[in-house]
């Protein structure tokens, strides 16, 4: 080999260009795109999606004399299933494992110490991950466009499906991430291993299934507003439940010396008023009110499934976190603060859709008698758990794991014994029996109309009462925490 | 020297359970402190709150003057942590670990191709920078996770029991590793369970147990701050085999000769060896120089009864002493 071959290249603009964007975005990126291209995985599956679009490519330009009406779709659908393992499957589980054996290895303490912090760890997987579906992307793309060419789908159809793809492979990515935030053992990653592979195969199934129809029915309903409604609020639901997985497996990495609430806390407060407000904009569209009392009972199931996480923190945060904000900074840690948040969000959108319902006038009374119980159910079931827990002196009882199974066992309590004993002693659906039963309840005021005021104001009334002593329960374990 | 770190009052609760207890101690730069402990002292947790991983349930850490507990994020570019796990990915050369941490810690351009090579310059890893860290051996690897704390130019080092796993002559290259870091005014708190290697090390010690910091200083003043520590010392000689008279006599009549002096306790056999104390009544002030004393009469006693003795030393405490004595010997 001359000498002159194996002189470097003196740097040129491109490259001092490279070196300055290498520098400024997350290093986790770098590192990940770096360790990502290494690995066999990812060409064995690059290659296999390429060779794969390539036979439907030839397979669809013989064939297309025959069929050519529906070549594009099917073609489309075809080349989604190959882009799809690959955006649901593949990456996902390259991410999770890289997750994972960050957690396994401890490397991500260290990761923390150099001041990146969990949520720029963890937006570094998830950036890489989606720089590696753009380049898978961006390698079907001339096929998909091809589908375009052999007619039978239109550019819209196409580019709704490459976007909601992707949203849907950002939060399966989110998923996958988060899942491996929870591996602390040996047992739970192995058991964590196999609900993932279950989650993300059941994931590519959805994925799949959502190419078929976006691909069989898009293109004679794009012009309508409930597709695009539909469509934002699948966005909306996928990025933001997505970005909550995000901000919860953020808050798992912390270390007890940051303030681990404020990002997830945001991201449920987003999430609760933008469902609202799509609630609002279906009502608006369909001029259904129903809509309102399904917004009700969907938005309250989903404050208290959700909230309740919020609601039972820990004080396991630096003192100095809590301590720096008001008693009711609500986005800081603290349980109360948490328990104060859902409620407030909760009691905005009952005061919000009551009114806009009463407004309207048109609800018939058993739907708007649910619209209004609905969100006392919700704070029923938030505040007994928290309840339940502080009444048993032990300890351990009062950790967040305890109130939720608290709230798990309540749960099967209130929805299954009392549809039993009323099989047993006169109808399964007996009105007084199943009064706090928030499923048989509900329907029971729905059936009942105007004669179940009496029992949504008992039920508001308890609702109420367990409220204020889940408030002070809180408050009072503030005081001593804080003592 | 005024302190770089200082630990005032640190405790911390897990629950009921008290795992570091009103621990106070200060580390003043330049100096390397032994962190030594059975396990399940507490010494892994006080490491990861200095660390600033964790926070005490009650106490004050100050680097540099810097509360750890109230601005963990400003103290964090002043300390390295090793943890006992080495943390390297095994699928990146020895250059991209360092080179992504460098990027991590917020390092550009040329100022951070100067400080990776200077790191690995100083480690002596620039003959590996092209090798996969699965491929290094455990010492190596060692030097890698060392090599990522020195990135930032850290005040304080904070090593979990490095030198575990090592072979002894990667032993050997720590420890000149870490007197080159001293010497360069760094701080190193060391925390290792073989307390042979930390006397070689340390400069001072700081022995804990059941979360109760014992003793803290050097290994001298560890020994004479203690009840009785500094009341005994052990003294070994050897015997001339080739005197003209069977060793075996020549022992026992060197035994029986020790054992009539005063201040001689616990006498031992052993070939041509004879090991012994000399060891103050309990209770009593040992004075300045009492030891060398001590032996000169003794030595003295055993050449006018023309004993064949080739070699008399008091053996030097070191930190196992320390330990054995401060802890009462409960090791776990």
């Amino acid at each position: 080999m001359s000498a002159q071959a194996v002189t470097a290249r003196e740097p040129d603009a491109f490259d001092r260009f490279g070196e300055q964007l290498a520098d400024r975005i997350n290093p986790i990126v770098v590192k990940e795109v770096r360790q990502g291209l290494r690995t066999r995985v990812f060409w064995i599956f690059f290659s296999l999606m390429l060779v794969a679009c390539l036979f439907i490519s030839l397979f669809a330009f013989a064939a297309s004399d025959g069929i050519a009406d529906k070549a594009g779709q099917a073609t489309f659908i075809a080349y989604f299933v190959c882009l799809g393992f690959v955006q649901f499957f593949v990456i996902p589980y390259a991410a999770y494992r890289s997750m994972a054996r960050e957690a396994e290895d401890e490397t991500w303490v260290l990761l923390t110490l150099t001041g990146i912090g969990p949520r720029r760890i963890l937006a570094g997987k998830l950036g890489s991950s989606v720089l590696q579906g753009i380049l898978y992307a961006s390698a079907a793309t001339p096929f998909l466009l091809f589908s375009y060419f052999l007619n039978g789908i239109d550019l819209p159809t196409i580019i709704v499906g490459v976007v909601i793809s992707m949203g849907y492979q950002i939060f399966l990515v989110s998923v996958s991430v988060s899942l491996a935030t929870l591996a602390e053992s040996r047992l739970v990653r192995s058991l964590l291993h196999f609900v993932l592979l279950g989650v993300l195969l059941q994931g590519l199934g959805f994925g799949i299934t959502g190419a078929v129809l976006i691909g069989e029915f898009a293109q004679k309903v794009t012009s309508t507003a409930a597709f695009w409604l539909t469509s934002l609020a699948v966005l909306f639901g996928m990025i933001t439940t997505g970005l909550l997985l995000f901000e919860s497996a953020a808050a798992r990495l912390s270390l007890a010396t940051e303030d681990y609430a404020r990002g997830a806390r945001f991201v449920y407060a987003i999430q609760f008023i933008g469902a609202g407000l799509l609630f609002l904009w279906g009502w608006s569209i369909s001029g259904e009110a129903e809509v309102l009392t399904a917004g009700s009972v969907t938005l309250s199931v989903y404050a208290t499934l959700v909230g309740l996480f919020v609601a039972s923190d820990r004080d396991g945060m630096a003192k100095v976190h809590w301590v720096s904000g008001g008693r009711y900074a609500l986005l800081k840690p603290g349980g109360l603060r948490g328990f104060v948040l859902v409620i407030s969000l909760l009691m905005l959108m009952a005061v919000a859709f009551t009114g806009l319902a009463l407004g309207e006038g048109t609800l018939p009374m058993g739907a708007m008698l649910v619209l209004v119980a609905a969100p006392a159910f919700a704070l029923l079931m938030l505040s007994l758990p928290v309840v339940v827990a502080r009444w048993i002196p032990h300890p351990p009882w009062q950790t967040p794991a305890m109130i939720r199974l608290v709230f798990l066992g309540l749960i099967v309590l209130m929805t299954g014994v009392p549809p039993l004993i009323g099989e047993i002693v006169s109808d399964a659906d007996d009105l007084f029996l199943n009064a706090l039963n928030p499923v048989v309840g509900l329907i029971n005021i729905e059936r009942q109309s105007h004669d179940a005021m009496p029992l949504v104001l008992l039920v508001w009334g308890i609702a109420v009462g367990l409220g204020f002593s889940a408030f002070f329960s809180l408050r009072s374990r503030d005081t001593e925490w804080l003592a | 020297m005024s302190a770089l770190l200082e630990v005032k009052g640190l405790t911390r609760y897990y629950g009921a359970l008290k795992a570091v207890d009103d621990i106070t101690f200060s580390l003043p730069a330049g100096t390397i402190l032994g962190f030594i402990g059975p396990n399940g002292a507490g010494k892994s947790t006080t490491m990861r709150i200095i660390a600033t991983l964790d926070v005490p349930t009650s106490g004050e850490v100050l680097l540099d003057g810097k509360s750890l507990v109230a601005r963990p994020d400003q103290a964090r570019p002043l300390l390295g942590y090793m943890p006992d796990r080495y943390g390297t990915y095994d699928d990146m050369t020895v250059f991209e670990f360092l080179d992504f941490f460098a990027r991590a810690y917020r390092l550009r351009g040329n100022e951070r191709k100067a400080r990776v090579d200077s790191v690995m310059d100083f480690t002596g890893l620039m003959p590996l920078k092209d090798k996969l860290t699965s491929e290094l051996s455990k010492g190596m690897k060692q030097r890698v996770a060392l090599g990522r704390t020195l990135l930032h130019d850290p005040k304080l080092l904070i090593l979990d029991e490095p030198a575990d796993g090592l072979d002894p002559r990667a032993r050997i290259e720590l420890r000149e590793l870490l007197r080159a870091l001293a010497s360069q005014g760094k701080a190193v708190l060391i925390s290792s369970h073989i307390l042979t290697e930390l006397s070689e090390i340390c400069d001072t010690c700081a022995i804990i147990e059941q979360g109760h910091l014992l003793a803290t200083g050097t290994v001298q003043e560890v020994l004479s701050r203690t009840s009785n520590a500094a009341a005994f010392s052990e003294v070994e000689l050897t015997l001339w085999a080739g005197a003209g008279m069977p060793l075996e006599e020549i022992a026992r009549k060197t035994e029986r000769l020790l054992l009539e002096q005063p201040l001689v306790t616990n006498v031992s056999v052993l070939n041509n060896a004879l090991r012994f104390r000399l060891e103050l009544a309990v209770g009593a002030t040992p004075a300045s120089g009492w030891v060398e004393e001590a032996s000169v009469r003794v030595l003295k006693v055993l050449v006018n009864a023309e004993i064949p003795v080739t070699s008399f030393r008091t053996r030097e405490h070191d930190l196992e002493d320390a330990f054995m004595s401060v802890t009462k010997g409960r090791v776990q």
